[in-house]
């Protein structure tokens, strides 16, 4: 996978720093994800105030937010691990309340940190995770899933033994394994070294150019620069902000997206007030 | 993407058969098995130790009236029942075996959550119950697998300490006791999975576990076994008494309420109902010694009803009690 990234002519600016092909090619078509007045609540306390939000298919949505801005909620409502207290979901089509397992069906999904079945190999990991997915032949989708990712040599590696960066990819791995139409990936780059969060920013690329939808929650701002189609930032549990990449590149063009964010999270308060 | 959702059958086995890999790779299933074999051996070593003692003793006696030229029949052979030896292997699975089976069912939960598999199990097609069945049939399989060798080493060596070779009937016996045993260690297992999935942290679901054990396992027993009048000398009261039976019921009469309460305490705890159930088909318990096997299993469907009853409600409230989302992790 070689995509070109023009770093050299504004390095902190954001649209040079995007890969050419990173556009909004797809935003017309139906969204994958689909909110309208998505919201969850702890004994009273919102973790996530109703959140409406469309992400059309084929983008890579990046999901900006401080810690316990309610990401990983957004994450578990729509891949049907938590049921909403108000509103509902789409994905893939699908309602996330009354048919949660088309929905399953249709995602696939990293969580932050996961570990795998570390006495397993990858080949064995991917197998049983291919085959709760219905995958009609699980071995040819792993070798091809490996392949894909460029992973082949851990084929019969036992998990156990890798360094997170591995981990991660053989996360990925399990994923998409079933060729998910919306993949949901919860800080992927999280503890990932520069190689890493570099090759996974790859991986997701590949994949975006394959149409699938991605849905990331993260830290890095330079990911979602380089990698995202469309973001969202979300600030004590409320959506603060929602546009294209490429329309946030044309509005703030002489600021970074750091200072984007800050400006955003900052305001936050007074929106939820 | 897969346009069919995959079978359920299908996943539970899938599930199960993974989990069953584990615990053979990580050798809990090997510790399991030896540390039960461990205990099964030395009971019944201990019991034949016991048996010979008793032989010898007859023995000598028999050739003492023969040297005196008297009549040996005035004095009986004892009554040898091989499977009475298993006395102490039973009473091993009811406390050994049911911790093994509560760390059993700990670990498939928090391993699940330790390595955040359990959200990654729980976003495929599959309903959330289905997952609870497939581990609930892996510790069925577990259970099943272990107590199969312990009991097929039973049975190699029961007539190789005891000198006295098994029937087809015995055989039958050992069977309703594996199968009654593992019913027995399925529950318990359940009960270490469900709270290790249901408690903020598995580590305290596993407190609670053994809370649990102590109480049913160890404690109301024991409570039942010291309340009971009988009891209070080796060998029974009244036995040594020489009580007549009806005689025996008449004083019994007159503590109905007592007993009522003490007999309460006994049946709350499931170990009971398998103790009883299976001492009275391996005929440990004297009154069912050498008892038909029909006979015994009319007289103690209730036990091993109890036995099943329980089970199935554990595993149902397991089924359906949702997994709740903030406990995917090991801490939450």
């Amino acid at each position: 996978m070689n995509i070109a990234h023009e770093t050299s002519a504004a390095p902190n600016g954001l649209r040079d720093r995007r890969p050419k092909e990173r556009t909004n090619a797809m935003t017309t078509a139906l969204p994958s994800v689909s909110t309208s007045g998505l919201g969850k609540s702890y004994d009273g306390a919102p973790a996530l105030h109703p959140l409406t939000l469309d992400v059309p298919k084929g983008e890579v949505f990046g999901f900006l937010g401080h810690n316990g801005a309610g990401k990983t909620t957004t994450i578990r409502l729509l891949t049907t691990l938590l049921a909403p207290t108000t509103g509902t979901a789409r994905v893939a089509g699908h309602d996330i309340a009354s048919d949660p397992l088309r929905v399953r069906a249709a995602i696939g999904y990293l969580p932050e940190n996961v570990r795998l079945y570390d006495r397993f190999t990858t080949r064995e990991n991917l197998t049983f995770f291919a085959r709760l997915s219905g995958v009609a032949n699980p071995a040819d989708a792993v070798d091809e899933t490996l392949d894909f990712l460029d992973i082949t040599p851990l084929t019969d590696r036992r998990v156990g033994t890798f360094s997170k960066g591995m981990r991660q990819r053989v996360g990925l791995a399990q994923a998409i394994l079933h060729r998910p139409e919306v993949l949901f990936l919860d800080e992927p780059t999280s503890g990932l070294d520069p190689m890493g969060v570099r090759q996974l920013r790859e991986i997701v690329e590949k994949l975006h150019d394959r149409g699938m939808t991605i849905f990331m929650n993260t830290h890095l701002l330079s990911e979602v620069a380089r990698s995202c189609t469309s973001i969202g930032v979300l600030a004590h549990g409320r959506l603060v902000f929602h546009d294209s990449m490429q329309a946030v590149t044309d509005k703030y063009d002489e600021r970074s997206l750091e200072d984007l964010y800050v400006g955003v999270a900052e305001r936050a308060p007074q929106v939820a007030a | 993407m897969s346009e069919l959702l995959p079978s359920l059958s299908g996943n539970v086995a899938t599930i199960a058969l993974r989990d069953a890999r584990e615990q053979l790779r990580d050798r809990f299933l090997f510790w399991a098995t030896l540390a039960l074999l461990a205990a099964a051996t030395a009971s019944l070593v201990t019991g034949a130790i016991a048996l010979h003692g008793d032989a010898a003793t007859y023995a000598a006696a028999r050739a003492q009236l023969l040297a005196l030229g008297k009549d040996a029949s005035a004095i009986a052979a004892p009554e040898f029942y091989p499977l009475k030896l298993m006395r102490g292997m039973i009473e091993q699975i009811e406390i050994m075996g049911a911790v093994i089976a509560l760390v059993a069912g700990y670990r498939a939960a928090a391993a699940e959550r330790g390595r955040q598999t359990l959200a990654l199990v729980l976003t495929r097609p599959m309903p959330r119950w289905a997952y609870s069945f497939a581990k609930i049939i892996g510790g069925m399989g577990l259970a099943a697998v272990t107590l199969a060798i312990v009991f097929l080493a039973t049975a190699i060596l029961l007539p190789v300490v005891s000198g006295v070779g098994l029937t087809m009937g015995d055989a039958g016996r050992l069977m309703l006791t594996w199968a009654a045993g593992v019913l027995y260690l399925t529950a318990l297992f359940t009960l270490g999975f469900g709270l290790g999935l249901w408690a903020r942290s598995p580590a305290s679901g596993l407190i609670y576990a053994f809370a649990l054990w102590i109480l049913v396992v160890l404690v109301a027993p024991q409570i039942g076994d010291t309340m009971d009048p009988d009891n209070q000398v080796a060998g029974g009261v009244f036995a040594q008494l020489s009580v007549p039976k009806a005689e025996q019921d008449r004083i019994k009469a007159g503590f109905a309420g007592y007993e009522s309460f003490r007999n309460g305490i006994e049946v709350a705890s499931v170990t009971k109902h398998f103790e009883r159930f299976t001492f009275a088909v391996l005929g440990i318990k004297d009154t069912y010694t050498g008892a038909p096997l029909v006979k015994v299993m009319a007289e103690k469907q209730g036990d091993l009803l109890f036995l099943f009853l329980f089970s199935l409600g554990l595993g149902g409230l397991v089924l359906l009690r949702p997994i709740n989302p903030d406990r995917l992790t090991k801490e939450s």
